[in-house]
């Protein structure tokens, strides 16, 4: 019992983590029905955008976490420009593999510009290494950071899309691209932007989990393929089911490291995807049909 | 207020408009008719600015407008009200109302108008909180023309209002267009249902395989069993 409570807080924190990644691809698949595979190196370069600023230049945490961020967020325009607009006359399918080539350019620059320092970066906790005990259950600090720091990110971006115009403007987009021109809403721009938004929750997702995993220039492809595994359990195209996809594939990670064996839990995303995509082909909160004109 | 002259469209080397030359004066209803793929919707999309004309001129209120695109002529008030209710489904009714003034930044002017929407429509005010793609087929009607007077129309391209609704709904568009002339706002009015056309528009021109092929009243039109039989099929 004690084991499964442990199992299960470490899988809820870091399945917190994976709906975050979820969740920026939720955001630009939605609109422009592509999954940006650049999307892991986007959350990387969101990490050693904060060592750069945090580790090296000394600054504080939260300035850090911003410019981050705000760096991911022109990382996104650049990668919509040069992977999607620019190659979108050409079909979809030119458009994914142009983002895995955006993807290899961000690897290849991470390594020029943060290589050479020992393979892996380490990103110094934020709080007392030491593990919070709650009852029974032992919990990193830091992790529990990443769990509220994950759902004040999601919230923010649940405002942000009920509340303000610019995220209304992208929800129409979304949904109805020949209505929201009707509107006299700039599209092509929607579309930048909204690469642009999911880039930078990518960007705050690897400031929050850099203390965690260590940073290297691969770091972005295996969570990637864990945020993608619960983006597609969550319908793709659903930004709770992205949140939910995310704990659930959380969840279950722990339980198979934890009951079956620890070699288990890197292959559990590919099996979820492949469960998915054949029983739940429209996963837990996709819509039948949706279709863009 | 607008007027088009010898107006051309081709989707890759297929023309689908050729030599199209007509004019809307403001404060009228003008009516064009035609069957399936007779250049209809492609007339209006490229008056909205949704596509690019080949050649000709389209000069809305003395400005040369080929050629803008569909933000810029939002701007100045040439709105199209889409076929087929294209509504934000899955948005609320107030939500597509205030899509409707993306192009527009005051608060306070925005409300009024979504005040007269209401008025027009008060079905919509009934429903203002539920989502868009709930609402029958005549509301997502009322809904989309009201989205289309939200951006502060001038001219109102309506593509086929009528069309998969009841003849009781039908008779509430009609109701509805005849309200919207009487406020003083220009509406061209693309139809397959004659009726319609002759219940509210003075002028209609008939569109054939891309060219004009019968201009006059939209009253005669209805009792020209010629014009009705050759360029509409029945």
């Amino acid at each position: 019992m004690l084991m499964f409570s442990y199992l299960m807080a470490t899988g809820i924190t870091t399945g917190a983590f994976y709906g975050l990644v979820a969740l920026g691809i939720v955001i630009v698949y939605k609109a422009t029905e592509v999954v940006n595979l650049a999307h892991g190196e986007l959350f990387m370069v969101g990490g050693m955008l904060a060592y750069t600023c945090y580790v090296i230049e000394g600054l504080p945490y939260v300035p850090s976490l911003l410019l981050a961020v705000a760096g991911a967020f022109v990382v996104g325009i650049i990668t919509e420009r040069v992977a999607y607009r620019s190659v979108l006359k050409h079909g979809l399918a030119s458009v994914l593999v142009a983002t895995i080539g955006v993807s290899f350019i961000l690897k290849g620059i991470a390594r020029y510009v943060w290589g050479g320092k020992g393979d892996y970066l380490s990103f110094p906790p934020l709080v007392s290494p030491e593990p919070l005990q709650f009852g029974n259950i032992m919990i990193m600090a830091q992790q529990l950071v990443v769990l509220v720091a994950a759902l004040v990110v999601m919230a923010g971006l649940a405002l942000f899309f009920k509340r303000t115009r610019a995220g209304k403007w992208m929800q129409a987009t979304a949904s109805n691209p020949k209505a929201a021109l009707l509107c006299g809403l700039r599209i092509d721009r929607i579309y930048m932007y909204t690469f642009a938004v999911g880039a930078a929750v990518a960007g705050a997702a690897g400031v929050l989990m850099a203390p965690l995993t260590l940073l290297y220039p691969d770091v972005g492809f295996v969570l990637f393929i864990k945020g993608l595994a619960a983006a597609v359990l969550g319908g793709i195209t659903s930004v709770p089911g992205a949140v939910v996809g995310g704990l659930l594939l959380g969840v279950i990670e722990q339980l198979a490291a934890g009951y079956v064996h620890s070699s288990v839990q890197d292959v559990v995303p590919f099996l979820v995807i492949m469960f998915a995509l054949t029983f739940l082909p429209t996963g837990l909160f996709g819509v039948r049909g949706l279709r863009k004109i | 207020m607008l007027d088009v002259q010898h107006l051309s469209v081709a989707y890759g080397v297929t023309e689908v408009l050729r030599d199209v030359s007509f004019s809307v004066r403001e404060g009228s209803v003008v009516a064009l008719l035609g069957g399936n793929g007779s250049g209809k919707s492609t007339l209006l999309n490229a008056l909205s600015g949704l596509i690019a004309p080949k050649g000709g001129s389209v000069r809305y209120l003395g400005e040369e407008t080929a050629g803008l695109g569909a933000h810029q002529m939002v701007r100045r008030g040439v709105v199209q009200v889409p076929q087929g209710r294209e509504v934000f489904a899955d948005m609320s009714v107030s939500d597509n109302l205030e899509l409707g003034a993306a192009t527009r930044s005051n608060r306070k002017e925005i409300r009024n108008d979504m005040g007269d929407v209401f008025a027009l429509f008060p079905v919509l005010r009934e429903r203002r909180m539920r989502a868009a793609g709930s609402l029958s087929g005549g509301e997502q009607t009322q809904l989309s023309i009201g989205r289309a007077l939200m951006a502060r129309a001038r001219l109102l391209l309506m593509d086929e209002p009528s069309v998969g609704l009841s003849p009781r709904m039908v008779d509430a568009v009609i109701e509805a267009i005849l309200r919207l002339r009487q406020r003083g706002l220009t509406i061209l009015l693309v139809e397959q249902n004659v009726g319609v056309a002759a219940a509210v528009a003075e002028q209609a021109h008939v569109l054939k395989d891309g060219v004009i092929a019968y201009a006059g009243q939209a009253k005669q039109l209805i009792n020209n069993p010629e014009v009705l039989a050759s360029y509409l099929g029945r």
